[in-house]
Parts: structure tokens; sequence; C-alpha cells
């Protein structure tokens, strides 16, 4: 089993489908900044002095670390990212799961706060960070001398 | 493990820093992006209460709120009977506060659209609908019970003079679930 998870095509489909995922992330958020700024506010974690810096400088480095991943340009740095995000966002939505807060993820785009869709967001922000550690460990692994 | 990391900081550490520029990078890309908007993002965020407050402020400084109004008649919320009595027997203005792309995919028959997300743009298409009297009955509704653009909207509308106004409480997610007639936009 173990030798199928480090196989070269499950890595590759893996990073294909992670970038896929946080490109298509990205791009759903970059038109509307101020919707995505409105469904970090329900978080109550950042000061408004942030929200909006954060609202649009995030999609452009989900789009980046997409494209990173998916091309293979830069898969260690951007796994290493994805998983960084993953946690951060596993945080903000524990965090909000704990205080009974209705939060809009936001993640692909917009919708309407509720607390299942929240369970979801945090179990998929544990397996984005799961692939991510896993991506960024092959990527360690396979590092050689003649390729850093 | 830690031997395996130990190997491998100095290909970490590089990461990292991979990450802190990147980081940076993407900071001044969508500073810089936002400046090509049509409306850009001001970098103070605002709430959307507070969005609304001032667009109310635009719109009742270039038409000023007529001083006496009548009092109310409708009551403040209406459930989902209430609410289709209303709009089969065509007794009011029905407001749609959701985005316009949902009010298209579909909306309450003859409602019309004021996203609160574009308060000020709706609220000029139907001015003249809406001014030509400002004690008609308005329900207002938005995507479910939990909603806060219908309340939103309300109270905008309640600020511009408006007197006769309620809120459908079940909200669209009430309306399709009780298998009601649907409107889709042309």
């Amino acid at each position: 089993m173990k030798k199928f998870f480090e196989s070269r095509w499950f890595i590759l489909a893996l990073r294909v489908v992670l970038g896929g995922l946080f490109l298509y992330a990205g791009a759903s958020k970059i038109g509307n900044p101020l919707a995505f700024a409105d469904s970090i506010a329900t978080f109550k974690l950042l000061p408004p002095q942030l929200l909006n810096v954060v609202a649009l400088s995030l999609p452009p480095f989900e789009i980046l670390l997409g494209i990173l991943l998916v091309t293979g340009l830069q898969a260690r740095p951007a796994s290493l990212g994805i998983t960084v995000l993953a946690i951060v966002f596993g945080i903000a939505l524990g965090q909000a799961l704990a205080r009974g807060l209705q939060v809009d993820c936001g993640c692909f785009g917009s919708g309407q706060p509720s607390t299942l869709k929240t369970w979801g967001s945090f179990a998929r922000a544990g397996l984005f960070c799961l692939a991510g550690v896993w991506l960024y460990f092959q990527n360690l692994k396979r590092r050689s001398p003649e390729n850093p | 493990m830690r031997q395996f990391l130990a190997v491998q900081a100095a290909a970490i550490k590089a990461d990292i820093i991979f990450l802190f520029l990147a980081v940076s990078v993407c900071l001044a890309a969508g500073i810089l992006i936002n400046q090509f908007r049509e409306s850009p993002l001001p970098l103070a965020y605002k709430t959307k209460a507070e969005r609304m407050h001032d667009s109310v402020q635009r719109i009742a400084a270039q038409d000023p709120i007529p001083a006496s109004a009548p009092a109310s008649h409708l009551p403040e919320r209406l459930n989902l009977e209430l609410f289709s009595v209303y709009v089969e027997k065509k007794q009011g203005v029905v407001l749609d506060a959701r985005p316009e792309i949902f009010h298209r995919l579909g909306h309450v028959p003859g409602a019309l659209s004021l996203p609160r997300d574009d308060f000020e743009k709706g609220y000029a298409a139907l001015k003249g609908k809406l001014e030509a009297d400002r004690s008609q009955p308005i329900a207002i509704y938005c995507s479910g019970a939990d909603c806060e653009d219908s309340g939103l909207v309300k109270k905008s509308l309640a600020a511009l003079g408006y007197t006769n106004l309620a809120l459908f409480e079940g909200g669209w997610s009430a309306w399709t679930s009780a298998k009601k007639q649907e409107e889709v936009a042309p």
C-alpha cells in the first residue's frame, strides 16, 4: 500500500488534483474580493484593517501555489505553502466552530454561512493538510545532490 | 525523522524563503490588480451594514427624503402563508435582496431585484417605481431564514423614508422547499 502512495503516478495525480483545487479556489475569489472580505469577516479573527488586504492577496497566492504545484515548477515549496494555508484555515475554522460562529468559508467563492458546511470545510482542510505534508516529504525524499 | 529533517534543513529553509517572497509578490500583485478594477476595494474594510449606510447617505443626498410619511400597516415579518397570499393577490411590491445573478436564476413571481451587494445601482433602476409611493407595501426576502441581506435592505429603505416594509422570514429556501411557483428572469 505504501508503495502505491509513493508511486510516481499517485504523486503526480495528487499534485494535479490539489494544485487544481487551489487554482480553482483562487480564481473563484479573485473577481470579487469584497465578497471574500465579507466571508473572512464572519470568522471574527482578523482586525478590520487587515481584512481587505488579505482578501486581495490570498487569491493570487492560491493561484500561484496551484500553478507551481500542477506544473511541477516549484512543487516542493508549493506543497509546503498549501500545507501552511490548510493549517491556518483549519485553525480559523476550528475556533469558529468552538465559538459557535456561523461562518461562510469563502473557499470556493462566497455562500451562505452554515455549521454543517463549516464541519465539511474543516474536514477538507485536514485532507489538504495531509496531502500537502505527504507531497512535501515525498519531494524532500526525492531530492538528490544533483537536483537540490 | 529528526535526522531526516536535519539533513534537509537547507532545503526547508530555502522553501520558507521562497514562500515569503511569493507572499510578498502576491500581496503587491493583489493591490496592483485592485487599482485596475471598475470600483477598487478600499484598503480599510467596511461591514455590510456600514456600506449600506454609506449608500443610503449618497442616495439621500441626491433626493431629499420626504419629511412626513404615513404609518406602517404591513406586519414586520411575513411567514410563508402570509407571504404566499401577498404574492398571489399582488398586494404590493416584492423585492429580492439576493445578488442579481441568483435573482436571474429564479425568483418569487413578480419580485424585483434590489440586491444588498449592489444597492445603489439596484435602487437607481427601481427608483421610479419605488419613489412613486413611499408608503406602498414592500415585502423583502433573501436566500433563507438566516441571511442578513433582506434585513439590511429593509433598514436602508426605512432610512430612505419607506414606511410599509415587511420581511419574508423564510426567504428563497422556504419558498422553494414549499414547491411554490418560480419565475426566471428573461
